[in-house]
């Protein structure tokens, strides 16, 4: 079966790209809004990144998700794109799990503060994770530009 | 005593300058540019930490220069059986202005008072026998009560998830703070919100 003769897939295919980068394009948005160190102290308390690395983090984070935000919108760089959205996601996901296993009552951080970690914040960014890993996986195989 | 010895320090500096310095759970200028209102509950461990550590740093170097206000309010979380009791003592003690007194011996003696439960007799450990007295005449006061409710239900608004949480407002926008906070980083931020015009 040619998955890209599906119009359905292309769709759904589509569809993740849009929803995630607009996501990505939102996050980093409204982490621009506010100084670096409200986001800094975001980051600082998962007590996972020494503190000296925490302003060029707050710094640039927000800038690389409206870049690869913009990326996946667009369609360009697809596989590139898609890998680092995963691998970006697979990050943030595993410190929110440790996070929420270590049982830190901590904000998540993810569109700024005062979503605390919570099941459904994990259910949230674990099916942003699924469906980016079926498009990096789409994109990996697929000879040519998807959508 | 480290607290009273701030606040204190506070009263000096500010004294000049406006009669509405201390005033209960507020601390500083009233039209200082930046309002951080503490959302606390005696019974929580983090919030002792902030009372004690990160509160003093802030008292320190932005409430004594007249940069920040700080309201702190009633937050008791349903989990601490003497959250509540300890903070209608709190709230009647500001009323006859022994707030800053019963709030340190509250969050000095939070773990014996979590194992005993003898919220009042801490309090009454730093009030004299009259003070105790118009304290306790005060606890059923509906207007302490309904500070402390009006505190909840707009601590529910923000929404705080949980405590302390600082609610802090500049230029008319307002940013969740939660913690855990290290100060550096909040420093930054301050000083980002005090640089904007």
């Amino acid at each position: 079966m040619d998955f890209y003769q599906n119009r359905a897939l292309r769709a759904i295919l589509l569809a993740i790209r849009i929803v995630l980068g607009a996501v990505f394009v939102y996050g980093g948005y409204v982490k621009l809004q506010a100084p670096w160190a409200l986001f800094g102290m975001a980051i600082d308390s998962y007590h996972l990144v020494p503190l000296r690395y925490i302003e060029p983090l707050a710094r640039t984070i927000p800038w690389f998700e409206v870049a690869l935000g913009l990326l996946l919108i667009f369609g360009w760089l697809l596989r590139i794109s898609a890998t680092t959205v995963s691998l970006t996601l697979a990050i943030f996901f595993a410190a929110m799990l440790h996070a929420f296993l270590n049982h830190q009552e901590i904000n998540c951080g993810c569109f700024g503060p005062g979503e605390p970690i919570s099941k459904w914040t994990l259910l949230r960014d674990g099916s942003m994770l699924a469906g980016s890993l079926f498009l990096t996986w789409m994109a990996l195989r697929s000879p040519r530009r998807m959508a | 005593m480290r607290t009273f010895a701030v606040v204190l320090a506070a009263a000096a500096a500010l004294m000049a300058g406006s009669t509405d310095n201390i005033n209960g759970n507020t601390y500083g200028e009233p039209h200082a540019p930046v309002l951080i209102e503490i959302f606390s509950d005696f019974q929580c461990p983090a919030c002792k930490t902030l009372h004690d550590d990160t509160f003093q740093l802030i008292m320190r170097d932005y409430v004594v220069p007249g940069k920040v206000y700080i309201i702190y309010r009633y937050f008791p979380l349903p989990m601490h059986p003497f959250g509540h009791p300890c903070a209608e003592f709190a709230c009647a003690a500001s009323r006859i202005g022994r707030y800053q007194k019963v709030a340190d011996a509250l969050f000095a003696q939070q773990s014996n008072i979590s194992i005993s439960g003898k919220v009042e007799d801490v309090v009454n450990s730093v009030l004299t026998p009259t003070e105790a007295k118009k304290v306790k005449s005060l606890l059923h006061d509906p207007g302490v009560q309904r500070e402390i409710q009006t505190d909840l239900d707009e601590g529910k608004l923000v929404p705080v998830t949980g405590t302390p949480t600082l609610w802090i407002t500049h230029g008319g926008k307002s940013q969740v703070v939660s913690f855990p906070i290290n100060y550096s980083l909040l420093k930054s931020y301050l000083d980002a919100l005090l640089a904007k015009k």
